[in-house]
């Protein structure tokens, strides 16, 4: 699937997924294992979208005429 | 339905908590809504903005180690009244000498929000009888944290209600319930699951991020289509699964209350049989990673999940009462060195020895194709059981299949596991 020209999911290499409340060990979620390797292909869509939505803002071009 | 979706996107907005870590590979992205890590490389990262700096001269492979922890488990007093037979830190009414006050927790927030972690466990014995609690939730906010609570929910009206109060200032909070009815009574000695369901459902009414901790025991194994109905009929957001410890008071049953070999061979298609069955997310902590490898999931799929066995010292850091730093909240404190020193000891050569030395793990562990992702399973099993905490983990699977037996000695194979399909 691509956006805006760009792969979208294209430089993700993983996630944790939610809060782990536990303060005695670490908890991961290991629903999405359900999914088998298909969670990946679900999941890096919707990530990259909503990485691009917090992404630091980039700087205006310089329009300047020069 | 997207009304729903869009209020639950929106009330994750405005929160202060850091966006970006560097790491020498890229960088770790955080997300309130869904509340999630997420694992850039460099170009994706700098494409979308962010810069890495001088983490990113040379060249690093993911996942590599860590520049600091993800999250940190903070135990802010050990007092509690409860007195659970298997407790881990052997909690008591008094507490530990020497706990740290609000002022100094403060200053540990401040080391670990410098240090660049992203998430808080608060935990106990029982922080909720902390008058301070809010405070120091509304203070790791502030600084960029997400804090997230335990609470085993027994205590009395005004304690729940001064937590209720509070609530909205975690990110997620999970109370202790090892089963429903009479099986919680069956692990923790007593019965308290009336008092902790009260105080469930009225964390329930003011959050919806609220779940359960459950200790998987050997009593309480069979029950689990029970918790998770219950879990379920509760609304609650997650389900996590731990695995007993030997340590505390747990030592002493521990041999009586650990899952049977049989019971942990079947542990990862039962949950997620059961979280299919009632639409529940579910977690397993990181000592139940060696059960979850015995079904040979996809290596990178785990990888790709961050579902790791013991990143002690790696992912995670814990801090003692007394703001002793620890690798988790089962191992001896580092040499003395406190929380607020994270960042200083992190680098240090020799820290968190026992658990950063996985790669030269002991065979069976050694030809395992998961060594990285499991790092050789529960260091304080090992310890308990085989005196070494760099042993492998004698109930994981393969290691029982493989007959390790500690001195070297005459192999002690155990009965055979049966074969369960993934």
């Amino acid at each position: 699937m691509r956006l805006f020209g760009r792969r979208l999911g294209s430089g993700i290499l993983g996630a944790k997924l939610g809060y782990n409340p536990n303060s005695s060990s670490l908890g991961v979620d290991v629903t999405f294992l359900l999914f088998g390797l298909s969670a990946i292909t679900l999941l890096t869509p919707v990530l990259s979208l909503l990485v691009r939505g917090i992404a630091r803002p980039q700087p205006a071009p310089d329009k300047t005429p020069r | 339905m997207i009304a729903r979706a869009l209020r639950w996107l929106a009330a994750g907005r405005g929160k202060t908590t850091r966006r970006f870590r560097p790491e020498a590979w890229g960088g770790i992205v955080q997300l309130d809504r869904p509340s999630a890590l997420v694992y850039l490389d460099r170009a994706r990262a700098r494409a979308l903005g962010w810069d890495g700096g001088a983490r990113w001269n040379g060249e690093a492979a993911f996942p590599g180690r860590l520049s600091a922890p993800l999250e940190a488990h903070l135990q802010l007093t050990n007092r509690c009244e409860a007195g659970c037979s298997g407790c881990y830190t052997s909690a008591t009414a008094a507490g530990l000498p020497h706990e740290q006050d609000l002022e100094a927790w403060r200053a540990s927030i401040d080391a670990l929000a410098a240090a660049g972690v992203f998430h808080l466990a608060l935990g106990g014995g029982e922080s909720a009888l902390l008058p301070w609690l809010g405070d120091v939730a509304a203070y790791a906010r502030e600084k960029g944290l997400v804090p997230n609570l335990t609470t085993s929910g027994l205590y009395d009206e005004a304690t729940l209600a001064r937590l209720v109060a509070i609530a909205d200032r975690f990110g997620q909070i999970n109370v202790s319930i090892d089963g429903v009815g009479a099986t919680y009574a069956k692990v923790r000695g007593f019965d308290g699951f009336p008092r902790a369901d009260r105080a469930l459902a009225a964390l329930r009414e003011k959050t919806r991020d609220v779940g359960i901790n459950a200790v998987l025991t050997r009593a309480s194994f069979d029950d689990l289509p029970a918790l998770f109905r219950y879990a379920k009929a509760r609304k609650l957001s997650q389900l996590e699964l731990l695995r007993y410890k030997p340590s505390g008071r747990g030592r002493r049953e521990y041999d009586a209350q650990r899952m049977t070999d049989t019971q942990a061979a079947r542990l990862l298609p039962t949950v997620l049989a059961l979280s299919l069955r009632h639409r529940l997310r579910v977690r397993l902590d990181c000592s139940l990673v060696p059960f979850i490898a015995h079904h040979r999931p996809s290596p990178r799929l785990l990888q790709w999940l961050s579902i790791y066995g013991c990143a002690g010292g790696d992912h995670l850091v814990g801090a003692k009462a007394d703001g002793r730093l620890t690798a988790c909240s089962f191992a001896p404190p580092e040499a003395g060195a406190p929380v607020r020193d994270l960042a200083a000891y992190w680098d240090t050569p020799g820290a968190f020895a026992a658990f950063r030395g996985w790669p030269a793990a002991e065979q069976p562990c050694q030809s395992c194709e998961y060594l990285p992702l499991c790092r050789g399973g529960c260091k304080v099993v090992s310890l308990h059981v085989l005196g070494r905490l760099d042993a492998p983990d004698p109930e994981c699977p393969r290691v029982v299949a493989h007959g390790y037996t500690a001195d070297g000695g005459p192999k002690k194979v155990r009965p055979s596991l049966p074969v369960i399909a993934s």
